[in-house]
């Protein structure tokens, strides 16, 4: 018996601590954490799409709230006007949610481009999405007419990966309903 | 038993992948650079040398039955400070090495130095074990991926180091290189401690028919003999 509380005190002590100590450690590198995934992760693909931008989206960026919690917006400007906004959103793709940043024209109510920022498709097929080639068919859309073209859109989804096409043009209307809903604080805030 | 032997016997006597052939998953996957072998080895210095000090600390308090479950917790939360820390500071290598990380935990080497070794001895001796033993590790993933990076993408540690004509043996970098690689590797190690062992004078360690005619264990066998 006496056994038998030593070895239960004994683990959840040791367990406890790690708890408490990972915790802590969690709390701390969380901001580093988020510095280093803007950086490598969603600002080369903001350079992507807008590769003439004046300013620096990353340093500009701004955090709304909406109904399903906080939304961080990349905003573009060029002459020091704001032009366009860039956001994040995912879409459930073959191994699990690919991320895309999807550019928007302010001004003419378009897309200007999508950039994928993480996903992991099976190499020489959903990997595909990432390519120039389909991206740019994102390009000019107007905001209500992105799809694939089997579904009446215009977007040719790449063949063999239908499902990873599907998820970039469900993060692309995502990020466009998120825009929709935060225009009217947009234009103020940049 | 002195400190310095305890810290030496890791980086060749039984230098972990090539002599003890532990903790192989990591050794053939992310050794595709030399860079990104450097990093793993890294990161399994840190985990090793604290789970080895902080497992020697509270070695008289763990209760016999339930060492192991209290090991793997004590490996796991220091795997799991190295992926956050390796998250906030060093990213790019984090992308590289990608689920090997988290993996460390049911390294073998992690586990076999705190059973074997952290378990028994006092602190010091612990984290000289551990760093030896790390180090030793580090240098086999370095060395294997500098070798497969120099034949497989004609680089050492990004800078090319054959003229523009050298065209890669890509192969080096793909899954079966690594195998090959190690093969070779292990095979040049025991031809090297036969011919050590015949020229000491020492009888020439039996084949391991079990193991595919390798002759590590009979050469540490062959040695304890003879200092015995």
């Amino acid at each position: 018996m006496r056994e038998l509380i030593n070895m239960i005190v004994v683990l959840s002590l040791i367990s406890g601590a790690s708890g408490l100590s990972l915790a802590y450690l969690k709390d701390m590198t969380a901001k580093p954490i988020e510095d280093q995934v803007l950086f490598y992760v969603q600002g080369p693909a903001l350079k992507a799409v807008f590769p003439d931008a004046e300013n620096d989206p990353l340093a500009d960026r701004k955090k709304f709230d909406t109904a399903d919690g906080a939304v961080t917006v990349f905003p573009v400007k060029k002459g020091g006007k704001l032009t366009a906004v860039a956001l994040e959103a995912f879409g459930p793709g073959y191994g699990g949610d690919i991320g895309v940043i999807v550019g928007i024209d302010v001004a003419k109510n378009t897309l200007a481009g999508i950039g994928v920022t993480t996903l992991k498709e099976t190499p020489g097929l959903g990997m595909r999405v990432t390519e120039a080639k389909y991206q740019k068919q994102f390009k000019g859309l107007a905001l209500d007419k992105v799809g694939l073209s089997g579904k009446g859109g215009t977007v040719d989804a790449v063949s063999g990966a239908t499902i990873s096409s599907t998820g970039t043009v469900t993060a692309a209307n995502k990020a466009i309903e998120i825009y929709k809903s935060l225009k009217p604080k947009l234009e103020g805030a940049f | 038993m002195s400190i310095v032997k305890e810290f030496t016997k890791g980086l060749w006597k039984e230098i972990p992948p090539f002599r003890l052939v532990l903790g192989l998953c990591p050794t053939l996957a992310v050794t595709k650079t030399a860079s990104d072998g450097m990093g793993m080895g890294a990161a399994v210095i840190f985990v090793l040398v604290l789970s080895n000090v902080i497992i020697s600390l509270v070695r008289k308090i763990i209760p016999k039955k339930v060492r192991i479950a209290c090991f793997i917790v004590i490996a796991a939360s220091l795997v799991v400070s190295v992926e956050l820390l390796m998250q906030a500071y060093a990213y790019p290598l984090y992308q590289s090495l990608g689920i090997f990380v988290p993996l460390i935990v049911v390294n073998c080497i992690i586990l076999g130095r705190a059973e074997a070794f952290a378990a028994k001895n006092p602190v010091l001796m612990s984290a000289a074990d551990g760093l030896g033993m790390g180090i030793g590790f580090t240098l086999s993933l370095t060395f294997l991926g500098a070798l497969r990076e120099i034949f497989g993408y004609g680089k050492l540690f990004g800078s090319a180091v054959f003229g523009p004509a050298f065209k890669p043996f890509t192969f080096m970098v793909e899954a079966p290189g690594a195998f090959v690689c190690l093969g070779l590797i292990l095979a040049a190690m025991n031809y090297l401690a036969i011919w050590q062992s015949k020229r000491a004078g020492l009888p020439e360690p039996a084949i391991a028919a079990s193991c595919g005619g390798c002759r590590a264990c009979a050469i540490g066998e062959s040695k304890q003999i003879v200092e015995g």
